[in-house]
């Protein structure tokens, strides 16, 4: 048994699993707690389109010059100014939330490839789907700094903000009138999200973030009956099926990024057979 | 006595069309007033630009004596459509004391509890404490938001179409407790209603709110004598038949 469990345990041995684990947790806590306002709100697709929006962010610091891991610096006020610019959409008019972030979503890839393809010839070349499905294994120290720097920072004032953007999210019209700050609060769950999606699509990839931030919230939505309960749940199911998926991978010799979203979507399976009626 | 509302020359324009033109009338403190008029009259704007959540585009309104957002602490509302996010969980206790504290409470303390039972007791609701707000009925959602109303010890109640959607024995229950209420506690009240026994029963005074405030007084003034009124209340008898049915 002991032999099994140190087998099983051997990968903690290598420090690029070590910083996977650290990244992927992380990223899987905080994706998790965020998400569960991101699902109340039904707002799913938003973190999928920020993931593309990313997209586009790198691309500009690719063409402005930046390496790969430095392209991050761009790309995060950029995507925050579309989580921004989608949030504005969905306030002043009509259209709705999936609406602006398709339309945001969009453009913001389509000037991602325009400017990849306007990057001088001499320019080092891209790994593109490196872009796309990231790579946790491979996951920089400085990445992992980032990424709990990140984490620690969204989770706190999610601490802070949390009690307030729960009444939001049940009645904006009632939080108004007790005195929360409704717009100001939307405006910085969109700017939480799209700072939680860029060190994501860093790990995991454009493709496959977004099932950080709305796999675990939507899976501990269906059993949970309070939101702070569905917070805990969320986060424990986002760090255990990262921590899951990362080793089952390893072991099995198969992608690390689709194996964590694959375990995810096993629990959000197993769920809803088991879901509260 | 001063006024628990008074507007004056209030014009609120929506979407490019105005809703209310120069609309003035006041409510006194501890009084009850019906608000009653056509659909799209302009009575959920006016309760709105009260709670100073819509802009003035002219005229003023004030609220127990300061601007509609200061005053929003000590007034209670019960709106018309329940907005509520339903996939959200909910419990008729957390709801009251969300409004109790500002924020949405992520433990409920005993005070918090105690707080929601004893506001629960005087709307006749005290079972519905851990009830699921989305799995209410009509009569005991309209409670469970009388109760959330009232936990802060209001001056002043605006409700909006509250018995809407309430059968007829949930409606007459709904406005006993509400009577009984605004009695005991000196509150006043501005009531949305099509209900023409409502009005009769429960308000001293009406206003007929028609884009601009077309009638103001007493009820038996402003339903028997004004002809639009009343043929828009109740037809020839003065019977309870709605308007606008409150279903």
């Amino acid at each position: 048994m002991a032999e099994l469990v140190d087998a099983l345990l051997a990968p903690l041995s290598q420090g690029f699993v070590l910083r996977a684990l650290g990244a992927g947790a992380a990223l899987g806590a905080v994706g998790a707690v965020l998400g569960v306002f991101v699902v109340q709100r039904g707002l799913g697709l938003l973190s999928d389109g920020l993931a593309h929006a990313t997209f586009g962010g790198l691309a500009l610091g690719l063409l402005l010059g930046t390496t790969s891991d430095r392209a991050i610096w761009v790309a995060l006020p950029f995507t925050v100014l579309i989580a921004l610019g989608i949030q504005y959409v969905r306030r002043h008019t009509s259209l709705g939330g999936d609406v602006a972030t398709g339309v945001f979503f969009a453009v913001s890839f389509a000037a991602g490839i325009l400017f990849l393809g306007l990057r001088p010839a001499t320019a080092a070349p891209v790994n593109v789907e490196g872009l796309l499905f990231g790579s946790l294994l491979a996951v920089s120290p400085e990445a992992l700094a980032v990424t709990l720097v990140v984490a620690v920072v969204v989770v706190l004032i999610l601490a802070v903000i949390g009690p307030r953007l729960a009444y939001a999210t049940f009645d904006p019209e009632l939080a108004a009138l007790s005195g929360v700050p409704v717009p100001t609060l939307e405006y910085v769950l969109l700017a939480l999200t799209a700072l939680v999606v860029v060190v994501g699509v860093k790990t995991v990839g454009v493709v496959l973030v977004s099932a950080f931030v709305v796999i675990p919230a939507a899976t501990a939505n269906l059993v949970g009956r309070t939101p702070a309960r569905i917070a805990v749940l969320a986060v424990v199911l986002g760090v255990g099926g990262t921590a899951f998926g990362l080793f089952a991978s390893y072991h099995l010799n198969v992608a690390t990024g689709a194996t964590i979203i694959l375990t995810l979507g096993a629990l959000f399976f197993l769920a809803l057979v088991f879901r509260r009626r | 006595m001063s006024e628990a509302i008074r507007a004056e020359g209030v014009t609120v324009d929506l979407g490019g069309r105005r809703v209310l033109d120069e609309v003035t009338f006041d409510v006194a403190r501890g009084e009850f007033a019906a608000l009653c008029g056509p659909n799209g009259g302009g009575k959920t704007t006016f309760l709105k630009a009260a709670l100073g959540l819509l802009p003035l585009r002219s005229g003023r309104i004030a609220v127990l004596d300061t601007t509609p957002k200061a005053a929003r602490p000590r007034v209670g509302y019960v709106p018309q459509v329940k907005t509520f996010n339903a996939a959200f969980p909910a419990r008729v206790a957390d709801v009251i004391a969300a409004n109790r504290r500002g924020r949405w409470p992520l433990r409920l303390t005993a005070e918090d509890r105690e707080a929601a039972r004893a506001v629960l007791v005087q709307v006749g609701g005290e079972r519905l404490l851990d009830f699921a707000l989305s799995r209410l009925s009509g009569g005991e959602m309209q409670r469970a938001y009388l109760a959330r109303a009232l936990v802060n010890t209001p001056e002043l109640l605006l409700l909006d179409e509250p018995t809407a959607g309430v059968d007829a024995r949930g409606r007459a229950e709904f406005l006993d407790v509400l009577a009984g209420i605004a009695e005991r506690r000196e509150l006043a009240v501005v009531l949305v209603t099509h209900s023409a026994r409502a009005v009769r029963r429960l308000a001293r005074r009406v206003v007929y709110l028609h884009t601009t405030a077309r009638a103001w007084g007493p009820p038996d003034e402003v339903l028997d004598h004004d002809l639009e009124l009343s043929g828009a209340f109740s037809g020839h008898d003065h019977a309870d038949r709605p308007f606008c049915e409150d279903a």
